[in-house]
């Protein structure tokens, strides 16, 4: 039989408690046995997304998660277009748990008729007890691909390779749940994009941050603001934010929210954002998700 | 260097005497499950610690409430988050009795039924229970198997009124012990 030590440990308390008032012991007993080691602090944000872009949180193995994204015009579009309404980008996105720390993904959007793919590797995850862990950590990877028509994206081309219609996420989701109600996330980012007008950069470095603010069980105040080095020197191109909440009934999750960029893909809404949140340049936009559990969970 | 094999001759032979009045499992299983006409919720927790002193039948047993696993993940989030509070009130504990333990004989062979009275403490809240179950002795070893039903009300376990039609007020649980001598 093998001996361990925690069993003589137990063996030994049992021994002496039997004496003393019997019954207590044995729940400190199993205290010490049912005690992990170590607890995760789980559940830092609702979902995968903040608002557009992605949070530490992936789907665990075996879950599908499947999401259906809508960007209205402007808000100040005026009633002919119901203040935007009239006007919706849309993607449509599946994201599936491989394992337990790799979510594999993959989008469809209606702006520049982009497909792109990505991974989300979570390393680290908070936890608490014998080693403390304060963040969680998730690294973030996006290939995207532009299908416009070749005359769509450069009309004095007539024929764009493949290679110039990729783009490229890189991004580490850096983020700490403070509280049941408070959680913040910062995210450095990397993006590089093959194709770009004359006057661009094609890497672009970004800082974001973005929090939640979950004041009643099933509702929190979202916001999400991203800092990039090409808007600096670029009248044309603004630094995105977005305010909304995260609504969850029973099975899914809604995000509303207002923002000046109505792009879904990580390199687009870095990059390309059009509107500002001065003169008018806001859009209504909203995320559905539904999360699938596909086959038996582990033991 | 006598000394110290007798110390520990001494420990051990005390520690024997300890023990032989005590069983152990820390895999002990715990199901649940809630039924509507709307929705099923079914959970497994094999990580339930459980001791029985064999000499007065007293029963204890404690598990994390976090280890509930559940078919689909967003489930035991809301199982975790929104009704256990496992953040708040992070374990589930029994402490009870086995009360016509006397009626059992440990050295035979056979399945005994139980009743058993005890604290049963989910939520912060503390409940007196009284259930019927049954305790089956092989080779001396003990499995202890029980059914019964709480009240998610009794234990401040609130339903929001429009999931009342999907989160049934009675849980099912079913216990399954298998317990080993120290």
């Amino acid at each position: 039989m093998k001996i361990n030590i925690t069993q003589i440990v137990i063996a030994t308390i049992l021994m002496l408690s039997s004496s003393i008032n019997a019954q207590d012991d044995l729940l400190s007993i199993l205290d010490d046995i049912v005690e992990e080691d170590k607890m995760e602090v789980a559940y830092t944000f609702k979902s995968t997304r903040i608002i557009n872009s992605h949070s530490i949180e992936r789907m665990k193995a075996k879950q599908l998660d499947f999401r259906v994204n809508h960007r209205f015009g402007e808000l100040n579009s005026g009633s002919y277009d119901l203040w935007g309404l009239d006007n919706a980008l849309i993607s449509f996105d599946l994201g599936y748990g491989i394992t337990d720390w790799l979510m594999a993904s993959i989008r469809r959007s209606t702006y520049e008729k982009t497909y792109d793919g990505s991974l989300k590797f979570s390393v680290l995850r908070q936890q608490t007890g014998k080693r403390n862990i304060p963040i969680a950590l998730s690294i973030y990877t996006n290939a995207a691909i532009n299908t416009l028509k070749d005359e769509l994206i450069d009309s004095n081309r007539d024929d764009i390779p493949l290679s110039l219609r990729l783009a490229f996420t890189n991004q580490l989701l850096i983020a700490h749940k403070f509280s049941e109600s408070i959680s913040l996330q910062i995210m450095p980012t990397f993006v590089h994009r093959n194709l770009v007008n004359y006057d661009e950069e094609n890497n672009i470095v970004a800082m974001g941050v973005g929090g939640r603010y979950k004041f009643h069980r099933r509702v929190a105040f979202m916001c999400e603001y991203f800092w990039t080095n090409h808007t600096a020197n670029n009248d044309n191109y603004f630094n995105p934010l977005s305010l909304g909440f995260d609504i969850e009934t029973g099975g899914h999750v809604f995000q509303l929210f207002l923002s000046n960029s109505r792009i879904m893909e990580e390199s687009g809404f870095i990059s390309k954002t059009t509107g500002s949140w001065n003169d008018g340049g806001i859009y209504f936009g909203f995320n559905i998700s539904r999360v699938f559990a596909i086959g038996k969970p582990k033991e | 260097m006598k000394k110290t094999i007798l110390i520990t001759y001494v420990i051990s032979l005390l520690s024997t005497i300890g023990l032989a009045q005590k069983q152990i499992t820390k895999e002990g299983v715990i199901e649940i499950f809630s039924e509507t006409s709307l929705f099923t919720i079914e959970a497994k927790n094999p990580k339930v610690a459980s001791i029985l002193n064999t000499e007065n039948g007293e029963v204890v047993a404690s598990t994390l409430v976090r280890s509930f696993k559940f078919k689909e993940a967003l489930v035991e989030e809301h199982f975790n988050e929104n009704y256990m509070e496992s953040h708040k009130f992070p374990k589930a504990i029994f402490n009870g009795q086995i009360k016509n333990f006397s009626d059992i004989n440990l050295s035979e062979d056979s399945t005994y039924p139980i009743s058993i009275s005890g604290k049963l403490t989910i939520h912060g809240e503390t409940r007196d229970i009284l259930e019927n179950g049954e305790l089956t002795v092989k080779n001396g070893l003990i499995s202890a198997n029980l059914t019964f039903n709480i009240s998610l009300k009794n234990y401040k376990i609130e339903i929001e009124p429009n999931y009342k039609d999907r989160i049934n007020d009675l849980i099912k649980i079913t216990v399954h012990f298998d317990y080993k001598p120290i």
